[in-house]
């Protein structure tokens, strides 16, 4: 029997030595990880000490009121400025800069707290936070969130696109981020995500908007000119697949501008198959589809099939946005800001300045991204997208007193009526903004995204005036 | 038998105090005196009365100095700590912890008498299975009930847990019957265990009746303890590890029938494997758990410097975690060091039992106190579903401390009794 008293006894010891293990792991090896998930309360605990966020004029978006978070651009920029809460986590720019508006306590420092050892009983001070300016306007971001249907699910990305500043993107349905407790049940379970945040993370099939890349890289690459002739008779026959425009209409002869402006995915579907991959994949690479943003807030990564994987099939329909191609209403934003900016492609920028507590600001400069196209070919895309919008598909985003480029998209997908596209900038001739549109399942672009276009340009031109 | 206990009370050594349970004391009333007071109305003088129980458990046996002298110590240790952290998160949760724990002193102290006289216990062997299954009869009928389990009796503001002195008579029975059939079950061939079934019967009856009321009653944990006591009392009284194995086995099939059909057991094992799955619903109380450990890091915030409380229920179900934040790994460790110790103490007492059925008690508490540690730190830091039993001395829970106190006791007078008498 004392063998076996033994025998228990070192099992016993085995245990607590696994338990050691273990929690040494948690304490220790996981502890950051542990740490990075949401909803630890302790995050919030520094409310009181937690830096502002301002928009690019000085409005704050984030501040601290007493023990609550208040979010003055509300439901407009809920996604992006996100929310810090202590039974809800953190979310948006909250979370992403939550080190420079909470910086942790001196304490939490392993080291650190070894010299505290023995003076437990004396709370250290809370460190303050740090302030952080953005490029987001609130007073865009309110015109946007006007402009856009209340019912509906989308997104709308407003750019400069001489900067890359983003100045507002705003989502639909969206919430309301001074409300979190009252509605977090329902904004949970809701089956339309009023949480996900559509302009960064929505992945869509750009449809016809993606002929602004095509044609470009036509263009550019010096295999087509701008007078070259199609025949579109309302189809085009690729191996097993057959190509239609979206009414099923047949544009007839016209060359690439007609092609364009009125949207011809027969003829685009041509033009991809003749640039054949390599120069595609080329120009979707220096146009950085698929790339990291490196925006200071997660961005989805665009899907794009591997280029050994592509049919020509599969590139006659990437050509005017279909196939398997899913990209970001920001990314649609960036590609019409390189034709805005001449062909150079600013990285896009929401942090204008972080002013850490008792240090010497820092402040984001613009970045030249790439120039995926020559200032040529950026202008006659430019003409082309004038032309959409003065006698194309695009005509319902007309302004009076302004020129706009842009171009429309019908996206089609399966499981419901197509997505909605409209990705526009103005004055077209020293483009100050980019504004690109996605209202999904509904139907035309030309219809039903293009007018929420204009009315944004309408209401945001005179508040950007420089 | 009866005869060496009398010469134990009666005889004329003078009681003495051990030096190591007056300086753990010293040390722990030190700390509780300058820690406690920071957080409001605690009667401290009951510090005192718990000081002078320990003091008067030590001298409720004459040779006391012949007995372990590392178990008092790490017992009174293990109380402090556990007063600590209870009376952080609610003083008044801390106040009954302390209550519980006099009267849990007081029991021994005053029933010491009879608690030496142990050994006419053998000769009640199924007197205790008769108990716990009236027990179990009048709990599944009377019971009250918290959080959809009926655990508890209700006696006005006063509740019980019997399945806490359950877990006492289980050992009882265990050592009772394998002090008698422990050699002849060893004996046996594997073969013809299924031709002695008479002689297996009332074991495997228990058995059967005790997760069988356990599961009914949805408490897993006790069932994974009582599993655990069983195992380890039938290898080291019978030395027959096939019907380890097949036990072990059975209650595996029976754990996975349980899974497919409670969902209450499901839930709690989805949980277990993503613990993140479900932040704001069931695995809200696991995944605060994590956040608190992670929080304390190496050395811990310092006490009164986390939130523990952030963690539902922390003081029944997650005090270990409330160490690991406010006392970090090193606390953790140093907790789980201190139990090691116990467990180790307990099983030299068993060592060196003179007879079977001592030793066969003392491995018996030693093995509850070591297994109830590792389910409960186990479930708490994901290494096992997380059960509802308690951390032995540290958890909120007056019948769990009664019912350990008792143990400890058991275990104490054991180890005086092995050195008094010399063996022969």
């Amino acid at each position: 029997m004392r063998r076996r008293i033994i025998v228990i006894t070192y099992a016993f010891i085995i245990v607590f030595l696994i338990l050691a293990v273990q929690e040494a792991r948690i304490q220790i090896v996981d502890r950051a990880a542990i740490q990075q998930h949401a909803g630890d309360p302790r995050r919030a605990q520094s409310l009181a000490h937690r830096g502002e966020l301002l928009d690019a004029t000085g409005l704050p978006l984030a501040q601290t009121k007493g023990s609550r978070r208040i979010y003055s651009a509300g439901p407009a920029l809920a996604h992006v400025v996100g929310y810090s809460s202590s039974v809800y986590g953190e979310s948006g720019l909250e979370s992403s800069l939550d080190s420079i508006l909470s910086p942790r306590d001196p304490s939490s420092d392993q080291f650190a707290a070894l010299g505290s050892l023995f003076s437990q009983r004396r709370q250290q001070p809370k460190p303050a936070g740090g302030k952080v300016i953005l490029t987001l306007r609130r007073d865009i971001a309110q015109a946007v969130d006007q402009a856009l249907p209340a019912n509906v699910r989308g997104a709308a990305v407003v750019l400069d696109p001489r900067t890359g500043a983003v100045l507002a993107a705003v989502n639909r349905p969206t919430f309301n981020p001074n409300r979190l407790a009252a509605d977090w049940s329902k904004l949970r379970s809701r089956a339309d995500s009023p949480l996900l945040d559509r302009c960064f993370d929505g992945l869509y099939p750009p449809g016809s908007t993606f002929k602004m890349l095509t044609a470009s890289a036509a263009l550019d690459s010096g295999t087509f000119t701008v007078d070259d002739g199609f025949r579109d008779p309302g189809y085009f026959t690729i191996g097993n697949f057959t190509v239609h425009n979206a009414e099923g209409e047949a544009t007839g002869y016209q060359t690439l501008v007609g092609a364009f402006a009125h949207s011809s995915n027969v003829d685009f579907a041509q033009i991809g198959v003749k640039l054949g991959v390599d120069m595609f994949y080329q120009y979707l690479h220096r146009f950085k589809v698929g790339d990291d943003a490196a925006l200071s807030l997660p961005v989805s990564r665009d899907e794009i099939p591997a280029a050994n994987s592509v049919t020509d099939g599969e590139l006659a329909q990437m050509a005017f946005g279909q196939g398997s191609l899913a990209v970001t209403p920001l990314r649609m934003a960036l590609i019409a800001a390189t034709i805005a900016n001449g062909g150079s492609l600013m990285r896009p920028l929401i942090v204008k300045e972080i002013q850490p507590a008792g240090r010497p600001p820092i402040r984001t400069v613009p970045v030249n991204w790439g120039t995926p196209i020559s200032k040529p070919t950026a202008d006659a895309v430019r003409d082309m997208m004038i032309d959409v919008v003065r006698y194309g598909t695009g005509t319902a985003a007309g302004l009076t007193n302004v020129i706009v480029a842009g171009k429309t998209g019908t996206a089609t997908h399966p499981g419901g009526a197509p997505d909605a596209w409209f990705v526009c900038f103005a004055p077209a001739r020293a483009p100050r903004l980019v504004v690109a549109v996605i209202i999904e399942d509904a139907g035309y672009g030309g219809v039903a995204a293009a007018p929420i276009a204009r009315n944004i340009l309408a209401a945001a031109l005179p508040l950007y005036a420089q | 038998m009866a005869s060496e206990s009398a010469t134990l009370t009666s005889s004329g050594a003078r009681p003495r105090i051990s030096i190591p349970l007056l300086s753990v004391l010293a040390v722990a009333s030190v700390c509780l005196a300058l820690l406690l007071p920071q957080n409001g109305p605690f009667p401290w003088w009951l510090l005192g009365l718990v000081a002078i129980g320990f003091i008067a458990w030590n001298a409720s046996v004459r040779l006391s100095a012949d007995a372990d002298p590392m178990l008092l110590p790490i017992v009174a240790a293990l109380c402090a700590l556990g007063i600590l952290v209870i009376t952080r998160l609610d003083v008044y949760l801390g106040v009954h912890q302390v209550l519980s724990m006099l009267v849990g002193l007081a029991i021994v102290v005053i029933g010491q008498r009879l608690f030496l006289q142990y050994r006419r216990l053998a000769n009640v062997t199924y007197f205790w299975v008769l108990v716990s299954v009236a027990l179990f009869v009048l709990l599944r009928f009377f019971g009250h009930e918290v959080n959809g389990a009926r655990l508890w009796f209700k006696f006005g503001p006063l509740t019980a847990q019997p399945v806490e002195a359950v877990k006492l008579f289980m050992v009882f029975f265990m050592a009772a019957y394998l002090s008698k059939n422990g050699e002849t079950l060893a004996a046996l061939r594997s073969s013809s265990l299924l031709a002695n079934l008479r002689l297996l019967f009332p074991l495997l009856l228990v058995w059967g009746i005790s997760i069988l009321s356990l599961v009914l009653q949805r408490d897993v944990g006790m069932a994974a303890l009582f599993l655990g006591i069983f195992l380890v009392m039938l290898y080291v009284g019978s030395r027959r590890l096939d019907l380890v194995i097949v036990s072990a086995l059975v209650f595996i099939i029976g754990a996975w029938i349980a899974a497919q059909n409670f969902p209450y057991v499901q839930a709690r094992i989805a949980l277990w494997l993503d613990p993140w799955s479900d932040p704001l619903g069931r695995a809200y109380q696991a995944e605060q758990a994590y956040f608190s450990m992670a929080a304390g890091g190496l050395l811990g915030t310092g006490y009164h410097l986390g939130h523990p409380g952030f963690v539902p229920d922390a003081a029944t179900d997650y005090p270990f975690a409330a160490v690991a934040e406010e006392f970090g790994l090193a606390g953790g460790l140093a907790l789980l060091a201190l139990y090691g110790a116990l467990v180790i103490r307990g099983m030299r007492v068993a060592f060196f039992s003179r007879d079977a059925f001592t030793a066969l008690l003392a491995t018996g508490f030693a093995a509850t106190l070591g297994v109830q540690v590792a389910v409960i730190v186990a479930g708490v830091i994901g290494l096992l579903p997380l059960t509802g039993i308690t951390l032995p001395f540290v958890s909120y829970g007056g019948s769990s401390v009664v019912a350990n106190l008792l143990m400890l006791n058991f275990l104490w007078i054991f180890s005086a009794q092995a050195k008094a008498v010399p063996s022969t």
